[in-house]
This record gives structure tokens, sequence and C-alpha cells, in this order.
């Protein structure tokens, strides 16, 4: 019973992690300009984050180490500090969008421009962090996070053709727009397979103090709770594709738009329903992408860290967080446009993907972490292939960017 | 038990599972006619900087020395005799607290984190 009670806990909190503004953004934009062409990209990458959670979360259960932990001491530090600028990099550019996110909500709300609500958003966050527990954040995140439900429901409701749902989860070549086509697609991918999920899940996992007595529960946790994640992620989609689409809204690229996918099915509330998600969802994700860039910087270093101390005891830790949190809130009041961004964020994401997944590959076959839990054939087909896109998205991104980019 | 694999980098705490840091560097002597012998580990900003050039070495420690003084343009070193437990982490028979690595979290509860309300 108790152990079911942590599967479904963990199960929704792992859709807090996943949808987030990257993943409704580009389901959006790929629903509005291509219906359901590109479910596949989302079935592709919800796979993908699957096997890497199991992986980070079985690493953690068995060696006692997070997944940084793992790459510093497996590599040394002079490998380690390429993933490591380059996931704070990629890290501070998605806690930006995100709560750029939170802040187009706001103004969706209230009328005050997202500029303004940069700062106190970033306040908010913060002062969650430097009070509350890592269960508070967990397990309220989580909750608040089923609101986003709502995508599927409506989903369900506009009644769309499955056959046509089946045949979009089937990759297949685009009739227009190819360049735009392949740059939705990437970034679909890289808002799906976050480094900063599966590197959050196994410090969570340390601060749970799993054991492999786990390891039921987190193959649980990781198949349901990304499936769960991606499901809302197709949600979305085929609103935008039945919503935005049939009303002649091919190109979002104004966050404006994006309300008005919910109000044919639900009226008034449709439009609170979607602020509300949007507003949960990047405030979940803001909490999560704050905490994981302290994670990493401390451990990275071997600090004290840990949620639950008080900022006294772990001060450098409550540092990276607090300036990280100020710091990314800078651009959006600047006035950065958080769509923009968020798009480009994730498509580097994507881009970033080699050098966080490739440790992977050697951590969780080594014995003297793993032990007999090592890889199976399946699991490491899976790594191989999530490095071989990775690679492969790498090398594409950056000209995809310049001439598919928005 | 190899050093470099096996030692290097891994989470250093000491007698109360306070983490320290890590394992940064490793000091051996050289002993005419018998193998070398470890007598230390280094840890902090100036051990981790050498391992990346020589360069990088002497800015961290120019850096180090203008922020903190003389005495700290050295890494902190642990004497590899009070090792006590080589497990997930290295544990040390020390006490953090009465050392100088942690003076630079010291100075920060100090002038920034103790200064904000509910620290």
């Amino acid at each position: 019973m108790k152990k079911l009670l942590e599967i479904s806990l963990g199960v929704v909190t792992s859709v807090g992690g996943f949808l987030e503004v990257g993943s409704m953004a580009t389901a959006a934009q790929a629903g509005a300009l291509f219906g359901f062409q590109l479910i596949w990209a989302v079935v592709l990458g919800t796979i993908c984050i699957i096997f890497l959670v199991e992986m980070a979360g079985r690493f953690a259960a068995v060696s006692h180490h997070t997944i940084t932990d793992g790459i510093r001491e497996r590599f040394g530090f002079n490998a380690f500090i390429w993933p490591l600028l380059a996931t704070l990099l990629v890290n501070f550019l998605v806690l930006s969008a995100e709560i750029g996110g939170v802040a187009i909500a706001a103004e969706l709300a209230t009328g005050i421009s997202f500029q303004w609500w940069a700062l106190p958003v970033a306040f908010l966050a913060w002062l969650l962090l430097w009070k509350g527990t890592f269960g508070l954040i967990e397990k309220g995140v989580s909750t608040l996070g089923l609101i986003t439900l709502c995508f599927v429901v409506a989903a369900v409701m506009l009644r769309p053709e499955w056959k046509e749902v089946a045949v979009g989860a089937v990759p297949s070549l685009p009739h227009h727009d190819t360049a735009k086509y392949w740059f939705m697609a990437v970034s679909i991918l890289g808002a799906s397979i976050s480094p900063f999920l599966f590197m959050f899940y196994s410090s969570g996992a340390i601060e749970d103090q799993w054991d492999k007595s786990y390891l039921g529960t987190n193959r649980a946790i990781a198949g349901l709770g990304m499936s769960f994640g991606g499901t809302i992620s197709v949600g979305v989609l085929i609103v935008a594709a039945l919503v935005l689409g049939a009303h002649g809204v091919t190109e979002v690229d104004d966050y404006n738009q994006l309300p008005l996918m919910l109000i044919p099915i639900f009226g008034f509330w449709g439009f609170i329903l979607f602020v509300a998600s949007l507003a949960i969802a990047c405030f979940g994700a803001t909490l999560e992408v704050a905490l994981q860039q302290a994670y990493l910087v401390a451990q990275g270093f071997g600090w004290n860290w840990g949620e639950d101390l008080k900022p006294r005891d772990d001060p450098g830790f409550s540092l990276v967080y607090t300036l990280t949190l100020f710091l990314a809130a800078v651009p959006i009041a600047l006035g950065l446009d958080p769509l923009k961004l968020t798009i480009f964020s994730m498509a580097l994401t994507a881009a970033s993907l080699p050098l966080t997944v490739v440790p992977f590959l050697f951590l969780l076959n080594d014995d003297r972490y793993v032990g007999e839990n090592r890889n199976g054939l399946v699991s490491n087909a899976a790594v191989i292939f999530v490095i071989a896109v990775g690679f492969v998205l790498a090398v594409v991104t950056i000209p995809l960017q310049i001439f598919g980019g928005t | 038990m190899q050093l470099l694999r096996d030692i290097l980098d891994k989470q250093v705490v000491d007698r109360e599972q306070v983490k320290i840091g890590k394992v940064d560097s490793l000091v051996a002597e050289l002993r005419p006619g018998k193998p070398p012998r470890v007598i230390a580990i280094e840890l902090g900003s100036i051990a981790l900087a050498r391992r990346l050039g020589s360069a990088p070495a002497r800015w961290t420690a120019k850096l180090a020395a203008r922020l903190s003084g003389k005495q700290q343009a050295r890494p902190h070193r642990i004497a590899w005799n009070k090792v006590r437990d080589i497990g997930v982490d290295v544990e040390f028979d020390i006490n953090v607290r009465r050392t100088r690595i942690f003076a630079w979290q010291d100075w920060l509860n100090e002038h920034v984190i103790g200064r904000i309300p509910g620290a």
C-alpha cells in the first residue's frame, strides 16, 4: 500500500517536471502548423526520457551517487567540466523561459505586461526554496500540476479522428515548410528529453534516500509518469491542431493566441484553465530547474547540499539557486520574448544532449557502481539511440535555427 | 585499488559526515629506492585549477590571494593517515570546522546568507 502511494505520488510528480513551457509551446506550435503529423516526435521523446529517467533512478538507488557525482568521479574533473558548463548554460536559458511562461500567464490574467512579473515570480520561487522542504515542493507542485489534465479532457471532447492521431504517431515526411517541420521536431525532442529532468530525478532519489528496494517503484514511476506527461503533451498538440489550425492560426508566434485553444470547448473557463495550467506547469518547472542548478554545482564541487537543510548549513548551495533565479529573471524583465526564448532553448537543449547522455553508457554498465543491476541490451540500445539522435541534433540544430527558427 | 580511478574526484566527508569537497588532487612522496607513497589529498579551487593547466592555476592562485590573503594561495591539504573509510565517500577523521576549508562558507554566511531573514 505504501509503495502504491509512493508510485502514484512519483507519477504525479514527474508530470510536474515533464510538462513545462517548452513542451506546451512546441506541441502547440507543431499542432497548429502541421496538424497531427508531429505526434511521433512527442512519442519518441517520451520513450527516450522514460529510459533515461529509469536509469538515473536506478543508478542513484544502487550506487548512492547522483548522476552528477557519477560523471565527475568516473570521468574526472577535466572531462566533467564540459557537461557542467553546457548544462549550466542550457538550464539557465530554460529557467528564464519558465519564468517567462509564468509571467505570460500573469499578464493574461491581469493585463499587466509580463516584464513586470518576472522579478516577482523569481522572488516567489526563491521564497519557496528558501523556506520550503523537498517534500513540500515535490507534493505541492505535483498536486496542482494535475490541472494540466484539462488538455487531455479537451482533446477527447473535440472528438478527433483517432485513426489520424495514430497515423501521426508514425514519422512521415512533411508536405510543406520542410525546414520548419524538422526544426519543430528537434524542438519537441529537446523539450521532452531535458537533462534537468533526469539529473533532478537522481538528486530526488538521493534526497528521498532510495536503496535497492526502490528499483520496482523507480521503474513504475519512470514508465507511468513520463507516459502520463507525454499524453498531456499529445493532448496540447491535438487541441492546437483542431482549434488553432482549424481557425486558420498556423503560425503561433504570439503567446496571446495560445489561450484561444481551450475557449471553444470550455468557454470562458477555458481561458482560466489555460492560464492556470500555464502558470502552474511553468512555476513547477521554475522550482525544479533552479534547484537542479544548485544541485549540479554543489554536487560537482562536493559542497553540502539538500533542500531540507537550512540555508546556513549549505550556504554555497543556497547562493547558487538565489543568484540563478534572479539572474534568469533579468532577460524577461528587460522584455525578451518568452516564446522565442523557449523555442530557442529547447533546440539548444537537444544539441547539448550528447554531453550528458554519453556518460550513461559508461556509468550504467560499470560493475563498481551498479553491479548486477547494470543495463540490459534494451536499455543500452535506447541510450545509444538517444546519443545518435543527440549527435544528429547537435549538428543540425544550428542550421535549422537559422533557416527554420521563428 | 587504483588511486586515480578509485580515489580522485570522490566525495570527501569529515567524521560528522559533513560534505567537505571532492578529492581534487593527490600528493605523493617520492622515496629513493622505494615506491612512491600518497601522503595527502588536496581540495579547493586552486587544486582544481592546476588540473586544467598552468595558466588557470596561476589566475586562480592570484585571485585567491587577493580575496583572502596570502595563506590561502595554496590548496587545502588533508593528511592521508587521517583516512578512516573509503566507500561511497572518502571519510577523514577530522572536524572540518577546525580547518580553514569552510572559510569561504563562513564568510558567505556572515556577509550574505545570514543577513537574509529565515536563513
